[in-house]
């Protein structure tokens, strides 16, 4: 062993020099290390958008006991500092199970957040990722599904009679309960 | 020149430290089999030069990102080829470290003194199996967009601190702007550093232990020249497959990443096929298991394999793992591809992935670029992609669109096999449409009123009834004037010349003396009786506009209206809209042909 950086400080001086020469390179190194690692780990403290409503269609546009349709969550957004005029921004599922009684899906699988899609000839949906099944209603076909949980449902309002309005909302995807993404 | 050298080499010693370092020995003199460092050092050498040129292309955001891919692969000179070439050697690189290790394990050179020089080489394994993760992500294509999306999901099963590094991965709550940036930055500014670093540290290594134990018969030859000729020889060979692959396979530019809408198809590059099939074999709550414990476990397993290499049974057990975890691999990977192979519904979606970023490239080319926000846009402003989609959702449930020249690409699998309610719109207002609405075979089929209730309407009475009596030419010549109202891009041309041209104008001359029997119930241009809907302008863009806005308008349908909801909803009641002007307008044009690049239609920029 030919590095000697480890041998006991020669004296009291010797042992001054080392411990400021750490302190020093310490500080220095270390503020700006930092001051990235503050920048970098800011996503960190950001919540999510919370979950909003938005009129989705009128009940017009579903016949009851009809297929479900998807239909795009139109939608303002902000990315980083870009805001967005109204665009789509996600997808539901809307089915109208009686007269003012619908059954609203999301369309993003629990599972792994792909796009779910309405399968006519099953009757039910699939996502295509990793192959999930659901029914009509959005539960699990299949015992050993790879979803962890059922499609996730979506709350829903009638406003002045026929404006069908949805609570939007995100979940975390791959565990079993629903958790809202924040 | 020599004396240059001299005098740089007094004062630097740098010439003579790359002569020394030419002239090393190598252990066990030269040989085939030490040529796998140097193929790397070329790969990941390549991969700078090439990556730095796509980087003064590429511009990291949502609205640019594809964009700037697209530009680089249709209006730079040779620009697909750097991409395609960047691509295909980061994926020989890949196959190239995996030999490295694998012959290092079977031929037992990662033991002691050695274990740096393995642990450099397995770390380069996962530093670019990483930048294949982050490059991926940069074209911001649906499939590197989706992919990404599920990988980073995966995040979330980590209990407890799975959403905070969701977030640091994903550089806000939402997968956009700040997600490409810090891709890009880990791609080219930490884990290709890193990579740097580790092919230093093996040569440092390799320099002060040799890469084999020399045998005791064999002293060491000079790196110089008997050995560089094989690296050099076998770089050729390594540049020779990635040109090879590049030229030949391409490499293409999937559709823009629309948020909205999962194509369905997103799969993991090859190098990741087999954790991906793996994964099913698990049951959702266990989904931990294969994708962070067991190949943490198996990651794990290869760093160690140097602590027991030198204990009896300790290197055949490490060769029949590395054989077990890569032919496993293999195999997952295999049923992998041969199940998307088999997947008919899956093909489909891939064909009409490939189709809309064809789609999508026509669109820019057409329009001389893309609008600033980006290539998103000309989707969502062409007829020809958004028709179909608006036409299933709100029109296929009681309209069809099948088999017509117009509405061809909707064909059946818009009606969904059922028998439709309403008239098939394929063609609308065509010549050919109208002389089917004006047969008396027809008219109360389920291509026309049959399943309305104007089954038994004056229309349907005039057509079987009067119509057979009407003179033939003269019926030709209404039916010619009335189907020139649409200026249907498809009969635009024909409309303007004889004999065609003189039909129309007979027609009109006819109609607008109120000497046609559709005046009877039809107003033309002012004339006539406003009984059924108005064939001023029957089938143009505004007609079909207003008509689907409002059957029920007195111009239209009235009080007879048949089930066919008002889609712009009640002037009065904004809440009763279904769709908006330019989705109106969408189906509008689409119904009627006018799309980018179908014959008749204006040049773009005059539209």
């Amino acid at each position: 062993m030919t590095c000697s950086c480890h041998q006991a400080p020669d004296g009291r001086r010797g042992f001054l020099a080392q411990a400021a020469a750490w302190i020093l390179g310490l500080f220095a190194y270390g503020v700006p290390l930092l001051a990235g690692l503050a920048a970098f780990l800011n996503p960190w403290r950001q919540r999510g958008e919370a979950a909003f409503s938005v009129r989705v269609t009128t009940l017009a546009a579903l016949p009851v006991g009809g297929p479900p349709q998807r239909f795009p969550i139109i939608a303002e957004r902000t990315d980083a500092w870009t805001r967005f005029p109204a665009e789509a921004v996600g997808a539901v599922f809307l089915r109208r199970v009686g007269e003012k009684d619908l059954a609203v899906l999301s369309s993003i699988c629990p599972h792994a957040g792909c796009g779910v899609s309405y399968d006519a000839r099953t009757n039910g949906f699939f996502c295509p990722c990793h192959s999930a099944h659901f029914d009509i209603q959005g539960k699990r076909t299949d015992a050993k599904s790879i979803s962890p949980r059922d499609m996730d449902m979506l709350g829903y309002n009638l406003r002045n009679g026929s404006e069908v309005w949805v609570r939007f909302e995100k979940f975390q995807t791959g565990t079993p309960w629903k958790v809202a993404k924040s | 020149m020599n004396s240059v050298l001299e005098w740089i080499d007094q004062r630097t010693g740098i010439p003579s430290a790359a002569c020394d370092w030419l002239r090393r020995p190598v252990a066990g003199g030269p040989a085939w089999r030490l040529v796998w460092p140097s193929t790397l050092v070329f790969t990941l050498l390549t991969q700078a030069v090439t990556g730095t040129v796509l980087w003064m292309y590429y511009s990291p955001s949502p609205q640019t990102a594809w964009e700037s891919v697209y530009y680089l692969q249709r209006h730079v000179q040779g620009g697909w080829w750097l991409r395609a070439i960047h691509h295909y050697s980061a994926q020989v690189a890949l196959v190239l470290v995996g030999i490295y290790l694998v012959q290092m394990i079977v031929r037992g050179t990662y033991r002691a003194p050695r274990e740096f020089l393995y642990w450099a080489v397995l770390l380069m394994g996962l530093v670019t199996l990483g930048l294949n993760l982050t490059g991926d992500l940069l074209p911001w294509d649906q499939n590197s967009y989706w992919a990404t999306h599920v990988r980073t999901g995966f995040l979330d099963l980590l209990p407890g601190i799975g959403g905070t590094l969701w977030k640091l991965a994903a550089g806000g709550t939402e997968f956009g702007q700040l997600t490409l940036t810090r891709f890009l930055t880990l791609h080219v500014g930490v884990l290709t550093p890193v990579l740097l670093i580790l092919v230093l540290v093996h040569a440092w290594v390799a320099r002060r232990h040799g890469l084999e134990d020399a045998a005791a018969d064999r002293p060491g030859e000079s790196y110089w020249p008997g050995q560089a000729v094989r690296d050099m020889a076998a770089c050729a060979l390594v540049l020779g497959a990635v040109l090879l692959l590049a030229t030949c396979c391409g490499l293409d530019l999937g559709a823009p990443a629309n948020p909205a809408e999962d194509p369905g198809t997103a799969r993991p590059e090859w190098s990741f096929r087999g954790l991906f099939q793996f994964r099913e074999l698990f049951p959702s709550s266990l989904e931990i298991l294969p994708i962070f414990v067991l190949s943490g476990l198996t990651v794990l397993v290869f760093f160690l394999m140097p602590l027991w290499g030198r204990r009896p049974g300790g290197r055949w057990f490490n060769a029949a793992f590395t054989v077990v975890v890569l032919g496993g691999l293999a195999l997952l990977s295999w049923q992998s591809y041969r199940r998307d192979a088999q997947d008919g519904q899956y093909q489909q979606k891939r064909i009409a992935g490939r189709e809309l970023a064809q789609r999508v490239q026509e669109l820019a080319e057409a329009g001389g670029g893309i609008p600033p926000a980006g290539a998103l846009v000309l989707v969502a402003d062409d007829p020809k992609t958004q028709g179909p989609r608006l036409f299933e959702q709100f029109c296929a449930s009681c309209h069809g669109a099948g088999s017509g020249e117009q509405g061809a690409e909707a064909a059946s699998s818009l009606a969904g096999g059922q028998e439709t309610t309403a008239p098939n719109l394929a063609g609308f207002a065509s010549r050919e449409w109208l002389a089917g609405i004006l047969d008396p075979q027809q008219v109360a089929g389920p291509k026309y009123f049959g399943n309305t209730k104007f089954k038994k309407g004056p229309m349907v009475q005039f057509v079987q009834e009067d119509a057979p009596s009407v003179d033939k030419a003269e019926l030709e010549s209404l039916r010619y004037a009335i189907s020139a109202e649409a200026d249907l891009p498809a009969q635009r041309t024909d409309d303007g010349v004889a004999p065609a041209a003189r039909k129309i104008a007979a027609g009109r001359a006819r109609l607008a003396a109120r000497k046609a029997p559709c005046t009877d119930c039809h107003t033309f241009h002012g004339k006539g009786t406003a009984q059924g809907p108005d064939l001023t302008g029957y089938g143009s863009r505004q007609w079909l506009v207003e008509f689907i806005g409002n059957p029920a308008h007195k111009r239209f349908y009235g009080k007879l209206n048949d089930r066919m909801a008002v889609y712009a909803g009640s002037p009065t009641d904004p809440g009763s809209r279904i769709l908006s002007n330019r989705e109106i307008g969408l189906l509008a044009d689409w119904l009627r042909g006018d799309w980018h690049d179908q014959p008749g239609h204006p040049a773009p920029g005059n539209d």
